[in-house]
């Protein structure tokens, strides 16, 4: 009888977790401490699985602490691949660095044949584009299909948005058929940082062409926090650049911008797209779900 | 300046005809259809400001033709290289470059002509209604004096670039994929993306 009862309560924390995480509405949860022992999200047979990284690369021990809670979450939550918001090494870029700063830390989730797709910070050398392990085909902008999945990435140069950058941008978003349209890139058009913040001038060029795309979700780095920003004119951001480097304590309670933030641990970001949804967590280094929500896909305008 | 025209290739005239066309029209009022004899028609005036920065895009071609003549001579990398091979073929590149520029000097690229045009493009925007946000993003992890400006010298490994706004790189002659623009406090430099090399500078780019 007090099995059953432990069952039943066990049950109910279970469901009363996934409810949070799915219903429309319920998306802010407040940050646990606690590591979860399950990843609160539907982790549906044939949707499609992904994780972001940002600001990552240091080499520093709490990198591959990170990258070993990432390998962990992937025994669970099998993502299939890893896109990467910028400053991907820090300093040195010698061979040796990118061993120690990007194949070291993340070798239990390459030697499964997870892909990384970087996009480049102002930190990173342009030389990265032609890096394998970057699969970003000798470009410092570029856009790729998810594999089967009605997904398509664009990663952006917002370090140097050219005007060449912009148009190709736009033509690319209106040509593509794909349901979900995910521009990932390292400055963020929102943010609550104290040291860098929103990026206006950035805003001013892409705003209007995510809103004339279709786009629903965007993710970026560059301060060292995690910050999942109030939906902007329907666009949810996302703030994923504490991979390695935290700026404890940045994330400013004035903007009121913040949905949910984080600041005193590094973390990052898994997301898993069914339909017109887009299910997500943000998991600390330790292992604690900081984050949970789902986001609706926004028809195109 | 047609002497210069005349000596570029067609996909080198493009960018130049474009450059100097948008500032033709900006600065030059359209002249009134004429339909009495040529012999009487004036010689066609040339703007300053087009012309300086039709000299600059000439500095500019001459430097990425070299820049590809050297690269030729190396082992091209391929899209899907290793560390060692970016590397190595950076910093083969960059030896190459320093060598045969030797003698350069500040203000070879960025020449005389050139540099007050560029100053007043860009103290248009800076001053301008965008500005502020403009100087705060320029700013933004600006290296500053922390690297040492020399031509042809290696742009240092661990300190980060600065942002470019796409205001700026709107409003800038464009340049080919081997060069960026790149502010180090209020200096614009030209940094040479393969090779990692300071090609040129220019102070006072960013107006107090």
């Amino acid at each position: 009888m007090r099995t059953s009862r432990a069952l039943l309560a066990a049950l109910l924390a279970v469901s009363l977790l996934y409810l949070a995480a799915v219903l429309p509405g319920a998306s802010r949860i407040e940050a646990r401490q606690a590591p979860q022992p399950e990843i609160p999200l539907p982790n549906r047979e044939g949707s499609f699985k992904f994780a972001v990284l940002g600001d990552f690369g240091t080499g520093d021990r709490v990198q591959y602490e990170l990258g070993d809670q990432m390998a962990k979450v992937h025994e669970r939550f099998p993502f299939e691949l890893v896109i990467t918001v910028g400053d991907n090494i820090y300093g040195g870029e010698r061979p040796q660095d990118m061993k120690k700063k990007f194949e070291e830390p993340y070798k239990a989730l390459l030697s499964k044949g997870i892909k990384f797709y970087a996009s480049l910070g102002n930190h990173d050398d342009r030389g990265q584009a032609r890096y394998a392990l970057f699969n970003m085909d000798g470009k410092t902008y570029y856009t790729f299909k998810a594999p089967g999945a009605s997904v398509r990435f664009f990663a952006l140069e917002t370090d140097y948005l050219t005007p060449a950058q912009t148009s190709w941008f736009e033509k690319e978003l209106a040509s593509a058929g794909e349901d979900w349209k995910i521009p990932y890139f390292h400055h963020p058009l929102y943010s609550s940082g104290g040291r860098h913040g929103s990026h206006s001038d950035l805003a001013t060029v892409l705003e209007p062409l995510f809103l004339k795309g279709g786009v629903s979700v965007v993710f970026a780095g560059h301060d060292h926090f995690y910050e999942r920003v109030k939906p902007q004119k329907g666009i949810t951001h996302f703030v994923t650049g504490s991979g390695g480097k935290l700026r404890r304590g940045d994330i400013s309670k004035t903007t009121g911008l913040t949905a949910v933030g984080f600041d005193s641990d590094l973390a990052f970001l898994v997301a898993e797209i069914d339909g017109d949804r887009l299910f997500f967590n943000a998991i600390s280094r330790t292992g604690a779900i900081i984050d949970s929500g789902v986001i609706e896909r926004r028809k195109q305008e | 300046m047609l002497g210069i025209l005349a000596r570029l290739s067609t996909s080198r005239l493009l960018p130049l005809a474009t450059a100097a066309l948008s500032a033709l029209m900006t600065v030059v009022p359209a002249a009134p259809a004429r339909s009495d004899d040529a012999r009487q028609t004036p010689p066609p005036r040339v703007n300053p400001n087009a012309k300086a920065i039709a000299g600059f895009q000439e500095e500019i071609n001459e430097y990425v033709e070299l820049h590809r003549i050297l690269e030729k001579t190396l082992t091209p990398v391929p899209r899907d290289a290793t560390p060692e091979m970016i590397d190595k073929f950076q910093r083969d590149l960059g030896r190459l470059v320093q060598q045969a520029r030797k003698n350069a000097r500040a203000g070879d690229v960025f020449e005389s002509d050139a540099r007050p045009v560029l100053r007043k493009l860009l103290a248009g925007l800076f001053n301008g209604p965008d500005g502020k946000k403009l100087r705060m993003a320029v700013a933004e992890e600006n290296p500053g004096e922390s690297v040492k400006l020399v031509v042809n010298g290696r742009y240092p490994d661990t300190i980060p670039l600065s942002s470019m706004p796409p205001q700026v790189l709107q409003t800038l002659p464009q340049l080919p994929a081997e060069l960026e623009y790149r502010f180090i406090e209020s200096t614009l430099i030209l940094l040479d993306v393969h090779a990692h090399i300071i090609v040129d500078y220019m102070t006072g780019a960013v107006p107090k």
